[in-house]
């Protein structure tokens, strides 16, 4: 194989990889939008404080591997309950943009807590996943995002098996579909979104292994929940198999310019797709590729 | 509203409509501008720092206010389009030597367009699309301010600007432009509260209340939605043209996705679809800012983990975050709406109901 094709097999897999990230953090995104229409701009937030999590049970009390990853997982859940019964169950029958801004306002406050709770400095996250790269040929991956790429699509997998074929996740299905209607036949949409609350900060968890393996953890890094804002407009906000495929394609579109165009738009080009990818997408098709209902138009 | 004072009424609409209707609010009014004239020889310079800073917010909050508030169209960019006129300002000044007196409205009209370009996809999305679309004007901004040319708006290393001079004043301290801030906030002011009670202002609020409605009316969706977003932006770049000649440093830095945040919670805790309210929303804010500012370093003692750099920061978010979802639970109509109450009851007096 020549040396750029090499080279372009490299970016290519790359971006992959890095997209099922973000489709993994858009998948917790869509979980929670599917059952309460929250649209959670503090997605970022979750992620990177279910990473604290982590980071504590892990690196500040040192517990065994799966003791720790367990308490984990338990505690990123806990705060998914407490997010919704706390602040979205007094708000449910409000108009949207108070559910808009309330998550604009719990995004700041998690903010704010990681900084009191763990303090500003950067820290290092735990490995959880091993450190050396993936070698497949001559192409190198990094151990984390390769995992990561391929359990997210196992966890996307599962989830939509569950979300159409168990009686469980039909309800939850019913629900993201219309409330009232959810309601009448005697589902809680109550429960359901507290249950959406809790799945989606659980990913949002695993997201955050993904993410910062092996890396430092910063409060700033929670700015990958605005960064995969235009994976989920792609996908449309209910389609749980949208988010592989919006996720591969602004990760190859970005791992591409990043490549090919960066070098003469000076490094503005790869960091700016996404969103000028999103804008068109907002103009040309609102619903997103694979999203339900048609959004009313003015 | 308020309710007025037993007693009085009008004979006619215009004086029904006026700002100003009876003799106490004329007498309340002089007072209050005396009172801002004579400001900076009572107070220290530190409160007069403060008091310019919060002027300066005051005119992009109440442009929101104008873009969210009324006409109903949720804008998470103000901050952008507050740095776009700061830097077609700075750069106007820097590069062909422009007074401030032209350099600030052509900084508003530079905010102003990137607004309106901006607004434009609003006639097709609405709501939380819409706060999508000014997100992604928030972030696309900075990145394009800083891959542009250097000698258009300084790039990485941003725009150092030389004072403001008029006839033989030169705007360089708190209380020189103490004045020059304050009499553009309330020309703003003024302006903002005319415009919502003309044919526009009317026109904000029918599309706000209801867009398929309001188009029923003969209402031309695109021009007004365009126009909300351009006026709104407007006073974010009026903004960010004061901002470029009190602080006399522009970067990209200064206009993020946070500011922009602060300033849609101001309208929230000051109550959304007031001009009043987006005033009351900074002052609080802004009151709350300091305060923590003063209680930092009690705060380090308290919490020493955190590091003092980082703690203002942090006690900001907490309490700012906090305080928005706090009155969207409780109290979604805002400081404006207990005002009105406490200034009603005290007017009907001793008459107990509103």
């Amino acid at each position: 194989m020549s040396f750029y094709l090499i080279d372009f097999l490299q970016y290519t897999f790359d971006g992959a990889l890095k997209g099922m990230l973000y489709a993994l953090i858009a998948l917790a995104f869509i979980v929670i939008y599917r059952a309460g229409r929250i649209i959670n701009f503090a997605q970022g937030e979750i992620v990177i404080f279910g990473g604290y999590f982590v980071f504590t049970f892990f690196s500040l009390i040192n517990l065994p591997f799966w003791i720790a990853l367990a308490f984990s997982f338990g505690l990123a859940v806990l705060l998914g309950l407490l997010i919704e019964r706390g602040i979205f169950r007094p708000l449910i029958g409000q108009p949207i943009w108070a559910i808009v801004m309330v998550t604009i306002g719990l995004m700041i406050l998690l903010q704010g807590l990681m900084i009191i709770i763990w303090g500003g400095g950067e820290q290092l996250f735990p490995l959880v996943f091993a450190r050396e790269p993936v070698r497949i040929g001559p192409l190198l991956f990094t151990r984390s995002i390769f995992w990561g790429g391929i359990s997210s699509f196992l966890i996307i997998f599962i989830l939509s098996w569950v979300f159409e074929k168990t009686r469980w996740g039909l309800k939850l299905t019913i629900v993201a579909e219309d409330h009232q209607m959810a309601q009448s036949l005697g589902i809680s949409v109550k429960r359901s979104i507290a249950i959406a609350w809790m799945i989606g900060c659980a990913i949002s968890t695993f997201a955050a292994i993904v993410l910062l393996n092996g890396k430092e953890i910063h409060f700033s890094h929670s700015i990958i929940g605005i960064q995969a804002l235009p994976v989920v407009l792609l996908a449309g906000m209910e389609s749980i198999w949208g988010a592989p495929l919006a996720g591969l394609i602004v990760g190859l579109g970005a791992s591409w310019a990043d490549a090919y165009l960066d070098p003469y738009t000076g490094g503005v080009m790869s960091e700016a797709f996404p969103y000028l990818l999103m804008l068109i997408v907002l103009l040309i098709r609102p619903q997103g590729l694979f999203g339900w209902k048609i959004i009313e138009r003015v | 509203m308020a309710l007025l004072p037993c007693g009085i009424h009008f004979e006619s609409y215009n004086q029904d409509m006026g700002i100003i209707r009876t003799k106490s609010q004329w007498v309340t009014l002089i007072a209050f501008l005396f009172l801002l004239l004579v400001l900076p020889h009572i107070l220290s310079i530190r409160f007069i720092a403060m008091i310019n800073t919060a002027a300066i917010i005051c005119i992009a909050v109440v442009g929101l206010q104008i873009t969210t508030g009324y006409a109903g169209q949720i804008n998470l960019g103000q901050s952008a389009f507050m740095g776009m006129g700061a830097f077609v300002c700075g750069s106007l000044a820097v590069n062909f030597d422009l007074p401030f007196w032209l350099a600030i409205p052509a900084g508003g009209l530079g905010g102003a367009l990137l607004g309106a370009i901006f607004g434009i996809p609003a006639l097709r999305i609405k709501g939380l699309y819409l706060a999508i679309t000014t997100i992604a004007a928030q972030i696309v901004f900075p990145l394009f301010i800083m891959h542009l040319p250097a000698n258009w708006f300084g790039a990485l290393l941003g725009l150092k600007i030389e004072p403001a001079t008029l006839g033989g004043i030169t705007f360089n301290t708190d209380i020189s432009l103490y004045y020059l801030i304050i009499t553009t906030t309330c020309i703003m002011t003024l302006f903002a509260l005319n415009l919502i009670r003309s044919r526009i202002g009317r026109a904000f609020v029918a599309i706000r209340d209801n867009d398929i409605a309001a188009e029923m009316m003969g209402i031309n969706l695109f021009f007004y939605k365009t126009l909300a977003f351009f006026i709104g932006a407007m006073y974010a770049g009026v903004a960010g043209g004061l901002w470029a000649y009190y602080i006399r440093y522009v970067g990209a830095d200064q206009f993020t996705l946070y500011f922009s945040v602060w300033y849609v919670g101001m309208i929230i805790v000051g109550g959304l679809g007031n001009i009043l309210g987006a005033i009351l929303g900074v002052i609080f804010i802004q009151s709350l800012r300091e305060i923590i500012t003063h209680l930092g370093p009690f705060l380090v003692e308290f919490l020493p983990q955190v590091g003092s750099a980082q703690l203002w920061f942090a006690g900001m978010n907490v309490v700012l975050g906090g305080v928005i979802i706090l009155f969207l639970i409780f109290e979604p109509r805002g400081l404006y709406h207990r005002w009105s109450i406490l200034k009603t009851s005290f007017r009907i007096w001793p008459f107990p109901y509103l």
